[in-house]
């Protein structure tokens, strides 16, 4: 799977996420957005709803994985903290499977 | 959620965990059995999975399974667990860890895992086990009292954590049961054990069963992150 088809997915799951958030917390939907941080609106909760969304959609499409980390609440270091971190990780992830 | 639930049981090998998967098969429940050893029994709406609950491996492929052949979980019930009754002094490093690994860590990597499953119920259920050594500070179970108090933490910030997809987090605290594992205790020191409780007898499994359903009920939606004792130890 390459990035381009990682982005997709994690930008089809924040769309998602989006359709049920109020206008003032959506979260931007580009290559470039913050999912979790200062730049984002999103709290634990949503980012873990985010997560699993993201590893169901990688599930249909074969590849079983979990998003877990230890810097997952990082501003600085976390996986999550922006779409392309978030791709990077994935692939490491999928690497290592 | 009333009937057909799907619930995932872990340690039903036997003792309480063998009756749960009975009383709920009686609900009309789905039920999903986890255990390192084999089935209870054998029933059309019951699957066994021989797994350990330890084994991160092990019990991701279940949920996976049970994703792929049951769409959800509506309950997870963390009853495995192992006992161990030993002073400090006479405790070895291998006994502690083990009893740490799967009454915490055990728990823990179960949830882990299923509340994934759990976020597709509207109405998902987790139910810990803790005990009554906890409350009563008996001596000779400080390793494994020890490891129930960090589910019991464990069980409140969860509650905590899963509350906005709807689900539920509780422990209930068994005071002795006639099982396998009291059989082993000297009966003078069992009896002063319960003669420390509010009410002084011996729990039934349906004693269990019956703080659980309380939990599972939808209409205890609102009760979450508490620990509920037998026989009024707490």
């Amino acid at each position: 799977m390459n990035d381009a088809e990682i982005e997709a997915i994690v930008l089809r799951a924040i769309h998602n996420i989006n359709l049920a958030r109020e206008p003032h917390a959506q979260i931007e939907e580009s290559p470039r957005a913050a999912i979790f941080g200062p730049d984002s609106p999103l709290d634990s909760l949503g980012l873990v709803s985010l997560l699993i969304d993201v590893e169901e959609a990688m599930n249909d499409r074969g590849f079983d994985i979990m998003l877990s980390d230890a810097r997952a609440m990082s501003q600085t270091l976390s996986p999550f903290r922006s779409v392309p971190a978030l791709v990077a990780h994935i692939q490491s992830v999928l690497s290592a499977t | 959620m009333t009937a057909n639930r799907h619930v995932l049981i872990t340690g039903v090998s036997r003792g309480i965990g063998a009756h749960l998967v009975r009383h709920y098969l009686a609900q009309h429940d789905t039920v999903v059995g986890c255990a390192r050893g084999a089935a209870p029994l054998q029933h059309e709406r019951y699957t066994h999975v021989q797994a350990d609950v330890t084994n991160e491996g092990a019990v991701t492929k279940l949920c996976r399974d049970i994703r792929s052949r049951l769409g959800r979980l509506d309950v997870l019930i963390n009853n495995a667990g192992i006992a161990g009754m030993n002073p400090v002094a006479l405790t070895p490093m291998a006994s502690a860890r083990d009893i740490v690994t799967t009454n915490l860590l055990g728990t823990f990597l179960m949830t882990h895992a299923a509340i994934r499953l759990l976020r597709r119920s509207n109405a998902g259920r987790i139910v810990n086990f803790t005990t009554v050594a906890v409350p009563l500070r008996l001596d000779g179970e400080a390793i494994y009292a020890s490891s129930k108090s960090a589910v019991e933490t464990f069980t409140r910030i969860v509650a905590r954590e899963v509350a906005g997809f709807g689900i539920t987090c509780n422990a209930v605290g068994p005071s002795p049961i006639k099982t396998r594992l009291t059989a082993g205790v000297p009966a003078a020191k069992m009896e002063r054990l319960i003669s420390q409780q509010a009410i002084a007898r011996w729990a039934e499994p349906d004693d269990v069963t019956n703080v659980i359903d309380f939990f599972l009920r939808p209409a205890s939606a609102m009760v979450t992150g508490q620990i509920v004792y037998l026989g009024g130890a707490g």
